[in-house]
């Protein structure tokens, strides 16, 4: 059963809820983070008609937003329920909400929205939505319910009359005597008499009150209205109801107004006979009169909501159409116009070739295919919908809308800092581990003795340790750096040294032995330099999982270069998946950046790939050749 | 024709004509109405002093503002921020703004001043940019309010976090400060440190969240001085000040960083502890005493 819906703004605030069964913040917080923020899950587009969901905890979450006013709608229900209803729910929700609360939502300086009436128009379309998902499995006729057959409310009256008034005596059941079947919960708020009282201070009264009462009394009695074919059946069912009526008086003897749910029959009684005796009507004592008129309400409720939802959806689709028909001459000029002074509301067509271009300059400067595409996707949601500044064009908007992607991707979520992660392993009493992977020729060995270098300057004692087992050479390359990093070091302050072990070892065994020679000779950090492998090889890339297990290292970089095109987005994925579950890469080494000049795509594409950070930027031959990264100075090279 | 014939339009512009009173009379009355339409149009927007709020995420900086806006006695449920928020919100009965204690509380002027704006941003990582953005140009902020969670100061990962983003910001106050070009400074910003959740039973007591924090900062600076240089310069990015020697944040030397030293740029720190949830209610006194002492 659904757990809980949550309506909040963007900025975090949560305008309404319902809980039915109550969850932690920390699932709606983590969908959030990992959707909205970090995008690590791929947001499905919402024209398959599926809306996306989100599994946490054995929660599942399926949400919708609304733009323009910045409101997410969220649903959270068990993984072991399946229900179909949610994504209309949400919609019609979203609808809903949007149609009775859009002209608060849009005033400035204020979070409040005051949502108290929300409510009973939340209550019936869990109830209407609930019913058509069982009605529809065994009598397929009743699915004409209100949210289908609203759209055209206007034909509404004498023809659909039988066919419509079928759905309203179930409807009417369900909200007398609440929906026997799932969650008596789901139907009955905490306090439904007040509620619905409430609503009903709000309406005009007696005019209203005059067109229900003829209408419950089609229904129970049923002598006034034209359907006449069909009286016999209502009496039958009238009968029906009433028998359902006293088996959950029994049920819902425990709750805490049985009463009301009893009383409520009598008074739909009372009320059909309020014709042939007005006096009578207005003895009953008030608890009839209320639920009668909570009652009624109800059914207007549901006209008013269809009436929203009809409306709001009427709107989405003339905003969407509207460009077809209507002199299309004037139409291109005026929207040519609001193309330079601003003020356009934005479709999917007027993005299409200015993302397209967009597209072609993300993929000019050598950022992967998939990444662009998915960079100017995120843009497309973000701006469908919305207006333009004042005096700016779409493409103006598209740059910075796009330079806000990238700044997000780039940006690292929790902090880089090396040393400090160092002082904090060093302080449990071990040496802080961190190696080094990536392709052929990359630079693996190169930057590993940058960050030697770096790490020699801060006065650490450095063990690097040679698990380039392979490669012929490779041992003698590092004893060279180590021999150049002493003499460098030597008035530094710091300490370096090499743990070798010669070739054909496996080196797993040769980077867990240097771990443990480390800790026995009070180094503090090892770099454990590693061979390079295809990432397409899997008889190399498995040796990967090993060497994670035994050497374990606190970090783990790859190094991959700026120059690599397309197969960066590969490289790391295998990279980042090679190690087991539960372990990945921890940041990458980019590189060569001083051959690419402005072409530096890679980094985007590496990042898009795996949502993992670039923490060092290699941009020259020397050792001191090695940067942290300056997300904004990324941006605008990839947007100059 | 010359100017002082009889059909010239000097002539006419004096003759006694209908067309020329209805001019004059026109100009006479339509222009000042304009002149007033157009002043006050351009002074009538007075900004209002804003205050931001400024932490790392799951601080509580969205629950203060709801709670500050709502002047209920619990704020309102609230999830992880994606984008920021400003609401206007005036200060409770009890609070008297610095400015306005001369005034009547009948005076019209006395609930104008009682008027603040508060600019919510989102905490996460990737999100920092709309509370940098702010700080970088901070026209109208007469305050910052860096909330931090007093419970999760007491671990290493949540008191790294929040002193790194502490450090950054009373960096770029420092720098506002010292790159002024007049010799009197920019207008002075103080920030209040709110050590919110002060109801848990974990939380440390805001003097040690003081204590906490100073010493983080001054690890922080340290690493941020012998960590690697910034690629800006060396990716052929214009040189936009990120470039040679890095700031160091609060007075020479090598010593602790303290938060008295912030006084010399013109910021005073505070730390005041408060909870905004909890179980006997919300107890922000401190902090919107804070408020109305800058206002």
């Amino acid at each position: 059963m659904l757990d809980t819906f949550e309506i909040l703004t963007t900025s975090g605030v949560v305008l309404w809820s319902r809980t039915y069964a109550p969850i932690g913040p920390n699932i709606i917080n983590s969908l959030i983070r990992d959707v909205f923020i970090e995008e690590r899950i791929p947001p499905q587009s919402e024209d398959t008609g599926q809306k996306p969901t989100y599994r946490k905890e054995g929660y599942t979450l399926k949400w919708t937003t609304a733009k323009d006013l910045g409101l997410i709608f969220v649903a959270v229900y068990q993984s072991l329920v399946h229900l179909t209803w949610i994504d209309k729910l949400l919609d019609n929700v979203r609808a809903l909400f949007t149609g009775l609360f859009g002209e608060e939502l849009r005033k400035e300086h204020s979070s409040l929205v005051d949502c108290d009436k929300f409510g009973p128009y939340f209550d019936r379309q869990i109830q209407e939505l609930e019913r058509t998902s069982d009605g529809s499995a065994s009598a397929p006729n009743v699915k004409l319910t209100p949210p289908s057959s609203s759209n055209d409310s206007a034909g509404e009256e004498p023809p659909l009359l039988p066919a419509l008034q079928k759905p309203q005596r179930p409807l009417y059941d369900t909200s007398a005597d609440s929906t026997p079947v799932p969650t008596p919960d789901t139907s009955r708020p905490t306090t439904p008499a007040q509620s619905h009282l409430v609503t009903a201070k709000a309406r005009p009264g007696g005019k209203l009150s005059r067109r229900d009462r003829k209408k419950a009394t089609a229904v129970s009695s049923a002598p006034a209205s034209s359907g006449d074919e069909a009286s016999t059946k209502r009496k039958a069912s009238g009968k029906s109801a009433a028998k359902k009526n006293r088996t959950w008086g029994e049920f819902g003897a425990e709750e805490d107004d049985p009463s009301m749910v009893l009383d409520y029959s009598q008074a739909d009684a009372r009320d059909s006979t309020s014709e042939t005796e007005t006096l009578e009507e207005i003895k009953p004592e008030t608890w009839g009169r209320k639920t009668g008129k909570g009652q009624f309400v109800l059914k207007d409720l549901d006209e008013e909501m269809d009436a929203i939802i009809a409306g709001q959806n009427a709107e989405r689709q003339s905003s969407v159409g509207s460009s077809g028909i209507v002199g299309s001459s004037l139409g291109a000029i005026g929207g040519l116009f609001r193309n330079v002074v601003g003020g356009k509301t934005l479709t999917k067509e007027d993005l299409a070739k200015p993302l397209r271009g967009m597209e072609e300059h993300l993929l000019k400067k050598n950022v992967a295919r998939e990444a662009a595409v998915r960079l100017c996707e995120g843009v497309e949601r973000d701006l469908v919908g919305l207006k333009t500044g004042s005096f700016t064009t779409i493409e103006s908007t598209i740059r910075t809308s796009m330079e806000k992607a990238l700044t997000k991707i780039l940006t690292p979520t929790s902090s880089l800092d090396l040393l400090r992660e160092i002082q904090t392993v060093n302080s449990s009493g071990r040496p802080y581990v961190l190696s080094i992977v990536g392709v052929n020729g990359v630079g693996k060995s190169t930057n590993l003795s940058k960050i030697a270098f770096f790490l020699l300057q801060n006065h650490h004692r450095v063990l690097i340790a040679a698990a380039d087992t392979f490669r012929s050479g490779a041992v003698e390359q590092l004893r060279v750096h180590v021999k150049n990093l002493k003499e460098l070091s030597k008035r530094e302050g710091g300490e370096v040294d090499i743990f070798e072990k010669g070739y054909g070892k496996d080196a797993a065994n040769i980077a867990a032995d240097a771990v443990t020679f480390a800790s026995k000779n009070s180094f503090n950090v090892v770099l454990i330099d590693t061979a390079g492998r295809r990432h397409n090889d899997q008889r190399l890339m498995s040796s990967l999982e090993k060497f994670g297990k035994l050497a374990n290292p606190d970090k783990i970089l790859m190094v991959g270069e700026a120059l690599v095109g397309s197969d960066s987005v590969a490289q790391a994925r295998n990279f980042n998946n090679s190690f087991g579950p539960g372990r990945g890469l921890d940041g990458f080494v980019i590189s060569k950046c001083d051959t690419v000049g402005d072409m530096v795509g890679t980094l985007v594409s590496m990042v898009h790939a795996t949502g993992i950070p670039v923490v060092f930027l290699g941009v020259g031959q020397h050792y001191a050749d090695l940067r942290g990264l300056n997300v904004g100075s990324v941006c605008r090279l990839l947007m100059s | 024709m010359a100017w002082y014939d009889s059909d010239s339009w000097a002539t006419a512009a004096f003759a006694p004509h209908l067309s020329t009173i209805v001019i004059t009379l026109l100009v006479a009355v339509v222009l000042p109405i304009l002149l007033h339409q157009f002043v006050y149009k351009r002074a009538t927007p007075t900004t209002l002093p804003s205050f931001l709020l400024l932490g790392p995420s799951g601080a509580g900086k969205t629950a203060f503002l709801t709670l500050t806006e709502r002047r209920a006695v619990a704020a309102a449920p609230t999830h992880t921020s994606t984008s920021p928020l400003t609401i206007q919100a005036l200060l409770p009965d009890s609070f008297t703004p610095e400015s306005a204690h001369f005034r009547s509380p009948g005076d019209p002027a006395y609930e104008r001043a009682r008027r603040f704006l508060l600019v919510d941003t989102p905490g996460h990582g990737k999100l920092r940019h709309f509370a940098t953005g702010q700080l970088v140009n901070p026209t109208h902020v007469c305050g910052i309010v860096f909330v931090v969670d007093a419970a999760s100061v007491a671990e290493e990962a949540g008191l790294n976090e929040a002193a790194e983003y502490l450090h950054d910001v009373l960096l770029s106050l420092q720098k506002r400060y010292t790159n002024a070009k007049t010799s009197k400074g920019p207008r002075e910003i103080p920030v209040l440190v709110a050590a919110n959740k002060l109801d848990l039973f974990t939380a440390l007591p805001p003097h040690l969240v003081k204590i906490a924090l100073e010493k983080a900062v001054s690890d922080v600076r340290k690493s941020r001085a012998k960590g690697l240089k910034d690629s800006g310069v060396a990716m052929g990015g214009e040189d936009d000040g990120v470039d040679e020697e890095r700031e160091w944040l609060g007075g020479g030397g090598e010593g602790p960083f303290e938060f008295r030293q912030m006084d010399e740029v013109g910021t005073s720190v505070v730390v005041k502890g408060g909870n905004v949830l909890g179980g006997d209610g919300a107890d922000v006194r401190g902090w919107l005493e804070w408020i109305a002492e800058q206002l």
